[in-house]
């Protein structure tokens, strides 16, 4: 048990809880600005895949993250002007973005490094201790660029959201466009905004999850970005509940690793890998009816 | 800075084939409080937008002060110093009544924070100035709905606007309370801004106009100095017609009803609480009898709303008894209760009509499979044709898309549904609300006509009616709600004024 | 925009076809696009892809037999759109039903007369396949919790539990199941048309489009399938006038997991004969695809079917030279075209003029 309430364990949580935080995070500004955005997963396997390629090609992996973040804002983007200029349903577009971004990566990874699997390794950063477990593997996590881009962006959003003048106006255009357009907020833009934050702060968790492989591996992000989607329901469109939401799940999974690292594999341990879905069908049951959705959520300003 | 002139020049505004406003020619000057009147649907509020810069005309030009507004957007007639209050209000509910009064204007310090002291220390200068108090940290939704009103012209004032132009303002309002409003613009008026109302009420040009324009089927057929004090150079008659187009006012025979008839609906002790423990009815009593019609009359948001749904069955939570005849339909399902008791809810948008569906098949929404002990089958196709027929839909073509026709004849499909298929006789009641809200002149009559038949023919009926001249027409008696309950009943020969007391529960002076 | 009341409508099978026009001149500039990005001259790729389909009878009948299971999984998409809710949860559907039908398909006494072995494995993948839906449709109806959600939790839940059934309470080795009974094979159509010889098409074709026009009849003719078309449109409207609109969720999320797990006809009865992990893949999300630009047309649904299923096909057929993902590229490129296309030829109904000449509150109704 007691390596359950480990250091390796908290580190273990705050490694996997960032691709699912960020996405959260992304989800909260995309549709607390009025997008339903249901396309996190193919931001987060498209950052992923960008990252890498330019991170190969160029062999710099500070490159690599501004490449991927890019990527993932202007994916985002392209979600919002679908919907807000050519005026699709954000759902149609999310499947289609989705399917694309899936397609694309695999069909780029054969394209440029002729492997239906993965990419070649990179270096990505390596900051800190070697060591795989305890203080070394919590103070690596912590060192981490990317980690700490990813909290300090989670950390922001909050405020940004409260005390900004976006933050007022992105709300505005999430709770009722209409009104929003009356008073003067151009509300197509300041969805556009939105959603380039929401995409680059996507990307980021899409840059951790394939530096912290070391490479690109096809469709790994693996229904991240669809369990983000539900935390950001299940928070009620509150960032800081919604990355708690994320933590909880990091810990789940973490869970699942120590679990399976030390118990001989039997039949049912499979199994574990249901805990975080069901987990979120179960708090999805409780929490509906009581978190609100943003009220000018898919609607548009005229 | 001084208040705009604002010309309307030649101005016209179309909705694909049809003409809202054509060649209207219109000033609002500073100084003085503008009425613009005319019936439902004659442009008056397409003419406020389009002062507004919220729609741009297509043709003609809008001035403000020497030059044409343009671009066309609320955020350019803002600039230039004019600013719109909506008839349904342009708040975000979700926000604090200072957030919604800074939107569009923030002051910001670096990084683009918020500066809430200073929007503050502006918001209350203004209030001070005015006098329209807002509590400024409450949430807007928990606001009552002169505050809410309030807070739109605080935040018109607040973009530093110095001409308001206000679309029905006092529809949503109490008598008292719009009294209150035209002290507040007449004040804002003399004090040199422009101050243009949209209204039908004209009991309120008589009162408080300098200038009255009247419109009739999207054409300026009037514009004169309306004087207040004495001699004016033209009267109410004069206004009357201009607005009618010298038609006379449709007749509306109220049907007569027996003093001793049998009750038909009986609510007794019908109350409800909302997810939010907030109490919506208060042991509601009502008895309405066989060819009676009964209006409610109360300010939006005292309960009407609530009553509807709960009669209709959909509010789960509602306790108490509903009875039409002898048939206790408080534990009954939405579709048992619709056999005895026909309701049309508020919004027939949001709640009425399937609107990318066909005529006929929201002519029998919610009837398929509706079986009468011991009755054949329900006969869609006949039913259609009768329920058109008899409530003279336009056009008559069941397979139309319902959201095709004009706002009347969608009410007319709505009100069909529900009265048709009451039996006639003391069986059946009828509760209506809002049965001619935002429908032509005609389309009322109509639908007036129908209320009047339904109640000829035994069923007893109840209306709800923000519009208390509706109200005194159709109705045998008028019942006031407030805060969930009954709490006064008069005679339909009561004046707007005593009705508005009693909405407002102020003792008859 | 003149709407005089007695003109006449847009032919309704015209309509469905101008995006599809429009898809396939789509893919076409795509697709010479990539096949240009992996070096290969213009058109080779489109002629190779064109000769793998539609050049030989073989291909054809390989298109058929790809296009039969997006059939299904449109129509599954298409109910649920039709009542207002998005069923992503198709993948599962189709994967779970799959699996119930291969196993009751073994298990059927070995003489089992085919009709009724067809039968009751349909019925066992269809109930299946309901039963995964279930879950969702009650969370919708009774929680209030978004159906997009809950069926894409339900894909991945599926996902996990496919291998441990297969491996744990199965026994199967191989990741698959036993071969079904002989009587619940599916007639492929090569025995009616030798040409075909090879191909992978079965009556599950024919049955899949004659579903098509079943789903169409029930959405129109039905009591059923017309309320849960109004709750589609407006769910309160239905509520007020005591539609049980809960109800007719919950049948609609249904029906739509029990055509979806029907899928199976065409890949476990019509071509392996047993159920193997993977078998079916995709079919869930392309079938959006399908419906979505199939445009609620049974006729739309199927042509539509049609040209995913000749994509697939035809990734197979360039594989050598550009990847067969290029197809996914393009399918989800299609979605786009055909979203973007159909929004721009469908009028708003706001803006529709009003029929009678001076309606009231046109202003009003535009403006807001």
């Amino acid at each position: 048990m007691s390596s359950i309430f480990s250091l390796t364990m908290v580190a273990e949580t705050l490694r996997i809880a960032v691709p699912y935080a960020c996405a959260a995070v992304a989800g909260v500004w995309a549709e607390r600005s009025g997008i339903i955005q249901i396309g996190l997963e193919g931001i987060l396997l498209t950052s992923a895949f960008v990252s890498v390629a330019v991170a190969v090609a160029s062999g710099s992996a500070v490159l690599g993250l501004v490449a991927g973040v890019a990527a993932g804002a202007a994916f985002s983007l392209f979600h919002a002007v679908l919907v807000e200029r050519a005026r699709i349903d954000a759902v149609v577009s999310g499947i289609a973005l989705n399917l694309l971004a899936f397609a694309g990566t695999r069909m780029s990874l054969r394209g440029l490094f002729g492997s239906a699997s993965n990419s070649p390794s990179i270096e990505a950063f390596r900051f800190g201790p070697t060591g795989s477990r305890g203080v070394d593997l919590l103070a690596r996590v912590l060192l981490d660029p990317v980690t700490i881009l990813a909290v300090l962006a989670t950390a922001a959003t909050p405020f940004l959201l409260a005390r900004t003048r976006l933050g007022l106006r992105t709300r505005a255009a999430g709770e009722n466009p209409a009104a929003a357009a009356m008073s003067g907020v151009n509300v197509p833009r300041v969805r556009y905004t939105a959603l380039l934050i929401s995409g680059a702060i996507c990307a980021l968790g899409g840059v951790h999850l394939a530096f912290d492989q070391h490479r690109f591996e096809s469709g790994m992000s693996n229904g991240r970005g669809f369990i983000a989607l539900a935390a950001v329901v299940v928070s009620g469109w509150r960032a800081e509940r919604a990355v708690l939401a994320c933590l909880a799940f990091g810990a789940l999974e973490a869970l699942q690793i120590v679990l399976q690292d030390q118990a001989n594999r039997s039949a049912g341990a499979d199994l574990i890998q249901l805990l975080p879905y069901v987990a979120t069908l179960l708090v999805l049951g409780f929490a509906a009816g009581r978190a609100a959705a943003p009220r000018g959520l898919g609607k548009h300003a005229d | 800075m001084d208040a705009p002139v604002i010309r309307l020049d030649a101005v016209t505004r179309r909705f694909g084939d049809f003409t809202a406003v054509s060649a209207a020619e219109a000033t609002l000057s500073p100084g003085e409080i503008h009425a613009i009147v005319g019936e439902n649907g004659a442009g008056k509020s397409t003419l406020l937008k389009l002062a507004a810069g919220v729609l741009a005309p297509s043709a003609g030009r809008v001035l403000v002060g020497d030059d044409a507004l343009s671009p066309a957007t609320p955020a350019e007639a803002i600039r230039r110093g004019v600013g719109m209050v909506h008839q349904h209000f342009m708040l975000v509910a979700a926000f604090t009544a200072l957030e919604n009064l800074m939107l569009g204007a923030e002051p910001v310090r670096s990084w683009g924070r918020l500066d809430l002291a200073s929007a503050r220390e502006k918001a209350q200068a203004i209030a001070d100035r005015t006098g329209l108090q807002v509590p400024l940290d409450a949430v807007t939704e928990t606001l009552s709905v002169g505050e809410r009103q309030r807070l739109e012209i605080l935040r018109v004032l607040y973009r530093g606007a110095r001409a308001i132009l206000l679309d029905e303002p006092t529809a949503v309002l109490s008598p008292l309370e719009a009294d209150e409003l035209y002290t507040t613009l007449r004040a804002l008026a003399d004090d040199g801004a422009t101050i243009a109302v949209v209204t039908h009420r004209l009991d309120e040009v008589a009162r408080f106009a300098d200038r009255v324009t009247v419109m009739r089927r999207g054409k300026v057929v009037l514009a004169r100095p309306y004087a207040r004090a004495g001699a004016g150079e033209i009267r109410g008659g004069d206004l009357t017609r201009a607005i009618m187009g010298g038609e006379p006012p449709l007749p509306f025979a109220r049907p007569a009803m027996a003093k001793d008839a049998a009750i038909v609906l009986e609510i007794k002790g019908l109350s409800l609480t909302d997810a939010g423990g907030q109490r919506r009815l208060r042991a509601v009593d009502l008895t309405v009898r066989q060819g009676e019609i009964v209006g409610i009359a109360g300010i939006e948001g005292n309960g009407q709303s609530e009553l509807v749904r709960a009669l209709a069955g959909l509010e789960p939570g509602a306790t108490g008894r509903v009875a039409v005849g002898d048939r206790d339909l408080s534990r009954l399902s939405v579709r048992a209760r619709r056999a005895s008791l026909g309701v049309v809810l508020e919004d027939r948008h949001e709640e009425g009509l399937c609107q990318e569906a066909t005529v006929g098949d929201n002519l029998v929404l919610g009837d398929l499979g509706d079986r009468r002990d011991g009755a054949p089958a329900f006969d869609e196709a006949a039913a259609i044709t009768r329920r058109m027929q008899r409530f003279d839909i336009h056009p008559a073509d069941p397979a139309r898309l319902a959201g095709e026709l004009s706002g009347g004849n969608q009410q007319k499909i709505v009100i069909a549904r529900a009265l048709d298929r009451l039996p006639r006789g003391p069986r059946s009641a009828a509760v209506l609300a809002q049965p001619t809200r935002g429908v032509d002149v005609g389309a009322a009559a109509a639908i007036h006509a129908a209320i009047g038949e339904a109640a000829a023919s035994g069923i007893a009926v109840v209306i709800i009616s923000a519009d208390l001249a509706e109200l005194r027409k159709l109705a045998h008696r008028i019942v006031v709600m407030r805060r969930g309950e009954i709490v006064q009943s008069l005679s339909p020969e009561a004046t707007e004024t005593e009705i508005g007391r009693a909405m407002l529960g102020q003792e008859a002076a | 925009m003149s709407a005089t009341p007695d003109e006449a409508p847009e032919p309704p099978v015209l309509r469905p076809l101008l995006p599809a026009l429009l898809a396939l001149f789509g893919i076409i500039l795509l697709l010479n696009l990539i096949s240009f990005a992996f070096g290969q001259a213009p058109l080779t790729t489109l002629r190779l892809a064109l000769a793998g389909t539609w050049g030989t009878p073989y291909g054809i009948g390989q298109v058929l037999f790809k296009s039969t299971p997006l059939i299904f999984t449109a129509l599954a998409f298409e109910i649920a759109l039709r009542s207002g809710l998005f069923n992503i949860g198709a993948e599962g559907q189709v994967a779970l039903g799959s699996l119930a039908g291969g196993v009751v398909g073994a298990h059927l006494p070995a003489g089992t007369p085919w009709p009724l072995a067809i039968t009751i494995c349909v019925l066992a993948a269809a109930l299946t396949g309901a039963g995964v839906a279930l879950i969702p449709a009650v969370m919708r109806a009774r929680l209030g919790v978004h159906e997009i959600i809950s069926t894409i939790m339900l894909n991945r839940i599926v996902e996990v539990l496919l291998p441990f059934l297969l491996v744990t309470v199965l026994g199967a080795a191989a990741l698959r199941t036993v071969e079904v009974v002989p009587g619940a094979a599916l007639l492929k159509l090569d025995a009616v048309f030798p040409a075909l010889r090879g191909s992978a098409a079965s009556v599950a074709f024919p049955l899949a489009v004659g579903l098509a026009f079943g789903v169409d009849a029930l959405l129109r003719r039905t009591r059923r399938g017309r309320e849960m078309r109004w709750i589609g449109i407006n769910a309160a409207a239905c509520r007020a006038e005591g539609i049980d609109v809960s109800r007719r969720l919950v049948q609609a999320m249904l029906l739509s997991g029990a055509i979806a797990g029907a899928a199976m006809v065409a890949t476990v009865l019509g071509y392996k004969g047993y159920y193997e992990l993977g078998l079916g893949a995709g079919a869930g999300f392309t079938g959006i695809a399908v419906a979505l630009l199939g445009r609620g047309h049974p006729l739309g649904i199927v042509i539509a079917a049609l040209l995913f299923g000749t994509l697939q096909q035809a990734g197979l057929a360039v594989n050598a030279r550009v990847p067969k993902e290029a197809m996914d590229v393009l399918a989800a490129a299609v979605i786009l075209l055909v979203a973007v296309a159909n929004r721009a030829a469908a009028k708003p109904l706001t803006q529709v003029t009003p029929v009678v000449a001076p309606p009231a509150p046109a202003s009003e109704e535009a403006a807001s």
